[in-house]
């Protein structure tokens, strides 16, 4: 009986040998992160990656390249990088900082990110005046976003992420529809008439746009809305608040800082979104943008969603449409197109707090080409945007990039993302409501509305400073 | 039993017998198409390429391809179009609401041909088409042999360290009662009560004062010193075998590790191998731990973590995380079916031995 | 006289067995100790230390991400858990669960262990290897198949249904059924059950069947008397791990909704709300004092189960 176990762990073992010998793996010795010994005179600086984007392969590479290029020009710094997953970014960052074993800088981040790890972040503002940093060359409207009001300066202006409307060309082809218009004010033309670019018209030519398997849209008698192929809108891949921010900028937090509000167009807002996805259906609910039909919630890449309006790190996951941006429809006269900045930041506990802000400081300015071109994004750096738009049209040729830059102008002010007291419970709560009205189409929706505006106010509350 | 009886009963036993070997296997076979419909449903989602997985025009049972007819540099989606001359393949050049215009792949220079209709109605013509490559991309980009490497390493020390000290510590609580026996007994359950989302944060902490951080050890050293889920079945397990066979020993003049290993381990065989498969297994797939404690350094992650990390940075590729899943059970399965045939033969113990 | 006598031997006798046992006591204190050593020094060196900061914890705010402005706050956290809505909803969630998901996978289990264990099994390594597959599967791409087969439209399960005309339900995002759901989900990974059982079925000794057989009792009377008791300890022992593992419930309700505990909090675990404390909310503190209040009720549970477990667990090694 142990003869034959013995053979058996014998087998195993020999094939995993085996197995492990054809591999072109590295050395046994692990090498741990944060224990590296520096030349003397040069100083480490470590980097984490991973809070907001720098996980994909492309900007991995680019990363390594960049950081190479760094530590060859700047010779008296060290920078090492450290890349997590988005997914597990944060709970790994919070581990760290706990244990005392944290990185001195992370980015790019965005306001979110921020927002979670509230109390964690350095002020920079010490370090801005010792060195008399230059903010001339930036719109002064983008550093609004990374002064987070009491907690100080916490970050240097670094790229911008505008959105606009991307549309399916072949799908308005189909459907005989014109192109929305390029340029906020222009007028767009339906059946022959020209109209206001507003969010009713978007409607209009969005139910047009959604089709169940025999052809029917919402419009025709007999549409199966179990059984739809096709949609014509969908505000995909963000949250409740940076849906309804294109109806108009607003928070949940009242100008005093503690009460919960739900602004009224935040509340005209909720009630298209809701007609849009149960009585109208030109927007998918959450099944069908879970399912692969729908590429798994990457639903305008699937090719069966006609417009959504998203920024431009969006740039390489839609590759089998053939799209173009338009303007943000207005609502009430206004148009808002919401905004993503990234920076980096400095933790509070960072070693050497002072060649921190230095190496990104440096990073900031002189290598800020190089930085945006690996994440996509637009400088904010005024001087370095008609360089960046020329690039990235080079690449996309069929594409209107001025549209983007257009749209700054119309960026939401308070942000989507911007902070609220006890924010990740807060945000949780706020999902929770988006949950319940992109699965459920029977809900009373003012009274989940009023729901949630209590809900928030009690997680306000949860907050009160400590004494 | 009178011989005429045995050969009677013996052949009555044997005609239901034949009937209950159906019944029994047949039943087994239905539970085991249930079991296998989400497994082939892997296997189905792991073959599609992204584009076939969200067309809506082709069965989702199996991957399929739209057949394509290449016109003017483009290529064109085939449907079947009903014509004046029955039923015809027909490329798709312009779809619209109310007709269309179809390309006829045998007359392309004829130009093209309008069709009155809705063209959603029109079946569409697919082929088969399994893209085994996702196998090969999913190796690669996984680098699976590095992968493989760093839980082999995981998974089988850490089993042997845990059935090793598993079998000692519960052969502890299983054949000495001593008092305070029962306290020690309440505490080893209680630490596996708390969760581990609850003592990770202090478990890091403790890991990271001693440097044992972004290497394998955090993962490996602390199961060498018994795991409760393992003690308590295997006390369980020893708790059933009779003493008779312990006395005999004792008698003899064995020491408790002799008794250990001559008179229970034999007869514990099936039990030690369901703690080493729970083990090997758990440690393959463990996800959360050799996330925390090897993030950042990517050269000794396990399959678990590299299979979330790709899933995560190409941003949700449903078809890759199936082959790289599929491609990490066939080494377990394996394994598991070596482990069978050697340990789980139906051991079966008679009664006291002399 | 003769009483003196009778009392004077029978304290010798008392002595001589109490020395008798005291030197059974002292031979199974040293060598159970000596066995249970790598278990105690294990204890001492990776468990304890966490736990305890844990239990510290819970008497702070302490945040992960602001270790160093951490107070002392006493019971707060603990009287905030009373007034917490959400830990309220948190224990239904998960009682909800476990009431519906032990009882089921115990049956389940037996059930798949009886047929593999079955004499009329045709091709057992088959069996067993397919009953024990998912089981090996990890949680994310089992959470991804999981999701996409039970998709309300899309999904395999309802297109099913449909075609034979029963109406498929909202697995994932109705409130009633994401617990079937999760159950049916668990009942496919229950290979771990299975095997315990079958080496539980397997160690039971074939000359009970050989004589019950010739006292004339069926197969059914077999299993009932023979086989169920004497896998009563395995049946016990799977009951307290599943009790134990449903108060501890996070992988796959985490990976199929993304750790959001929807829908509306349906899959909002105790284990999970804990987790979105600690890590999410950075409240740490209170998601210690989360732990402590699960572990306080779970070790009752257990020492409960234990208490009771005389009655019908049945050792064949004896009385312990």
């Amino acid at each position: 009986m142990y003869k034959r176990i013995a053979t058996l762990i014998s087998v195993v073992i020999v094939l995993s040998v085996l197995l492990t010998a054809c591999t072109t793996a590295t050395p046994v010795a692990p090498t741990t992160a944060s224990t590296s010994v520096a030349a003397p005179g040069v100083t480490n600086i470590r980097w984490f990656v991973g809070l907001g984007s720098g996980g994909n392969p492309e900007e991995v590479k680019k990363e390594k390249v960049f950081v190479t290029k760094f530590n060859t020009e700047n010779p008296q710094y060290n920078l090492k990088l450290d890349i997590v997953v988005n997914a597990t970014a944060y709970d790994i960052l919070k581990t760290q900082i706990a244990s005392g074993d944290a990185p001195d800088i992370v980015g790019p981040l965005g306001i979110r990110g921020f927002s979670s790890f509230q109390g964690a972040w350095l002020d920079m503002s010490p370090y801005t005046k010792k060195y008399n940093y230059d903010y001339s060359g930036y719109d002064p409207s983008m550093l609004t976003f990374l002064n987070a009001g009491d907690q100080g300066t916490l970050g240097l202006p670094f790229a911008i992420y505008p959105s606009a409307l991307w549309y399916n060309k072949a799908l308005f082809d189909e459907a005989g529809l014109a192109y929305p218009p390029h340029k906020v004010g222009d007028k767009y033309t339906l059946d022959g008439k020209q109209v206001d670019w507003t969010f009713d018209t978007l409607k209009t030519v969005a139910m047009r746009l959604s089709q169940d398997s025999t052809g029917l849209t919402p419009n025709d008698a007999g549409f199966d809305p179990a059984k739809q192929v096709q949609w014509g809108y969908d505000a995909m891949w963000t949250d409740l608040r940076g849906q309804w921010t294109f109806f108009g900028p607003g928070s949940f937090v009242a100008s005093d800082g503690v009460t919960a509000q739900l602004p009224d167009v935040w509340k005209t807002a909720a009630r298209w979104y809701y007609d849009g996805m149960w009585t109208s259906h030109f927007i998918p609910t959450a099944n069908y943008v879970a399912s692969d039909l729908l590429a798994q919630g990457n639903t305008f890449g699937s090719g069966h969603v006609a417009m959504t309006p998203i920024h431009t790190w969006y740039l390489n996951n839609s590759q089998k449409v053939v799209w173009d941006v338009g303007a943000i429809p207005s609502y009430n006269g206004t148009t808002t197109a919401k905004m993503h900045a990234d920076t980096f930041g400095i933790l509070k506990t960072a070693k050497n707090p002072d060649a921190s802000f230095q190496v990104l400081s440096i990073m900031m300015q002189k290598y800020a080409a190089d930085l945006c071109d690996a994440y996509g994004g637009l400088p904010a750096a005024l001087d370095l945007q008609a360089a960046r738009i020329k690039t990235l049209q080079a690449a996309w040729p069929g594409v209107d990039f001025q549209v983007f830059i257009d749209d700054v102008k119309y960026a939401d002010h308070p942000n989507h993302e911007s902070a609220m007291p006890n924010f990740d419970k807060a945000s949780s709560t706020y999902s929770n409501f988006f949950q319940l009205y992109t699965t459920k189409g029977d809900i009373d929706l003012n009274a989940e509305l009023a729901n949630l505006v209590k809900n928030m106010q009690t997680v306000f509350d949860q907050i009160k400073p400590i004494q | 039993m009178t011989t005429a009886n045995k050969v009677r009963s013996s052949m009555g036993v044997r005609r239901s017998d034949q009937i209950n070997k159906i019944l029994v296997t047949g039943f087994g076979l239905f539970i085991v198409l249930m079991f296998l419909a989400p497994l082939v449903y892997m296997f189905v989602t792991g073959l599609k390429s992204y584009d076939q997985m969200d067309d809506s025009e082709v069965p989702a049972i199996w991957p399929f391809s739209r057949t394509t007819f290449e016109y003017q540099g483009n290529p064109l989606d085939l449907y079947k179009v009903p014509t004046a001359n029955g039923t015809k393949e027909m490329a798709m050049l312009k779809p619209g609401r109310t007709e269309s215009e179809f390309i006829d792949p045998q007359n392309p220079v004829a130009g093209p041909i309008t069709w009155v209709g809705n063209w959603r109605v029109l079946p569409a013509v697919y082929h088969s088409d399994p893209q085994w490559k996702n196998f090969v991309q999913a190796w690669n980009e996984l680098n699976f042999p590095l992968l493989l490497r760093n839980t082999l390493i995981i998974a089988l020390t850490g089993t042997f360290g845990a059935v090793v000290s598993a079998i000692i510590v519960a052969y502890g609580f299983a054949r000495f009662n001593f008092r305070g026996k029962d306290i020690l007994f309440i505490i080893l359950i209680g630490t596996i009560v708390l969760p581990v989302q609850a003592t990770l944060i202090p478990t890091y902490i403790l890991f990271s004062k001693i440097h044992w951080t972004n290497t394998f050890l955090p993962l490996i050293v602390p199961h060498f010193f018994a795991n409760a889920y393992n003690v308590f079945l295997l006390r369980m397990y020893f708790m059933q075998l009779p003493r008779e066979l312990d006395e005999a020993a004792m008698i003899d003049g064995a020491n408790p590790f002799k008794i250990l290993w001559y008179v229970i381990l034999p007869q514990s065989l099936p039990a030690v191998t369901a703690v080493s498969l729970f083990h090997f297994f758990f440690a393959w797939n463990d996800f959360f731990s050799p996330l925390v404690y090897l993030a950042s350094n990517s050269k000794l992650w396990p399959i678990s973590v590299g299979l979330q990390s790709y899933n995560a940075m190409h941003g949700r590729l449903p078809n890759l995380i199936q082959t790289g899943a599929l491609i990490t059970i066939i080494l377990p399965v394996t394994i598991f079916f070596l482990a069978q045939r050697v340990f789980m033969q139906g051991i079966v113990f008679t009664g006291v031995e002399k | 006289m003769k009483a003196d006598v009778q009392a004077i031997s029978s304290a010798q006798t008392t002595t001589k067995k109490r020395q008798g046992h005291s030197a059974q006591n002292r031979f199974n204190t040293k060598w159970g100790l000596i066995f249970l050593s790598p278990w105690i020094f294990g204890f001492f060196v990776f468990t304890l230390i966490p736990i305890i900061a844990t239990l510290i914890f819970s008497f702070t705010n302490y945040s992960a991400v602001t270790p160093e402005s951490t107070v002392w706050v006493g019971l707060k956290n603990y009287s905030d858990m009373i007034a917490d809505k959400d830990v309220a909803n948190s224990f239904m969630v998960t009682i909800k669960y476990a009431i519906l998901a032990l009882p089921l996978s115990l049956v389940f289990g037996l059930l798949l262990a009886t047929i593999v264990n079955s004499k009329y099994l045709m091709g057992k390594n088959f069996f067993r290897t397919i009953y024990y597959m998912p089981a090996m599967i990890p949680v994310i791409a089992a959470g991804i198949i999981m999701a996409g087969i039970m998709n309300t439209n899309t999904g395999f399960i309802n297109l099913g249904l449909e075609s034979v005309g029963i109406p498929g339900p909202d697995w994932l995002n109705s409130t009633f059924w994401i617990y079937p759901a999760l159950v049916l989900i668990g009942l496919w990974g229950l290979g771990n059950l299975m095997v315990t059982l079958l080496a539980g079925m397997q160690g039971v000794s074939k000359e009970l069947y050989e004589s019950a057989e010739i006292d004339g009792a069926n197969g059914w009377q077999q299993y009932l008397y023979i086989t169920l008791p004497l896998i009563s300890p395995v049946i016990f022992y799977n009951l307290t791990i599943m009790l134990i593992g449903a108060f501890k419930y996070f992988d796959l309700a985490y990976v199929l909704k993304n750790g959001t505990g929807g829908p509306a909090g349906a899959t909002n675990f105790y284990n999970l709300y804990l987790y979105k404390n600690a890590f999410q909310y950075n409240l740490m503190g209170y998601g210690s004092a989360m732990a402590w209040v699960l572990f306080i009720i779970v070790l009752t549970l257990t020492i409960l189960l234990f208490t009771t477990s005389g009655r019908w667990v049945f050792y064949s090694g004896g009385k312990q």
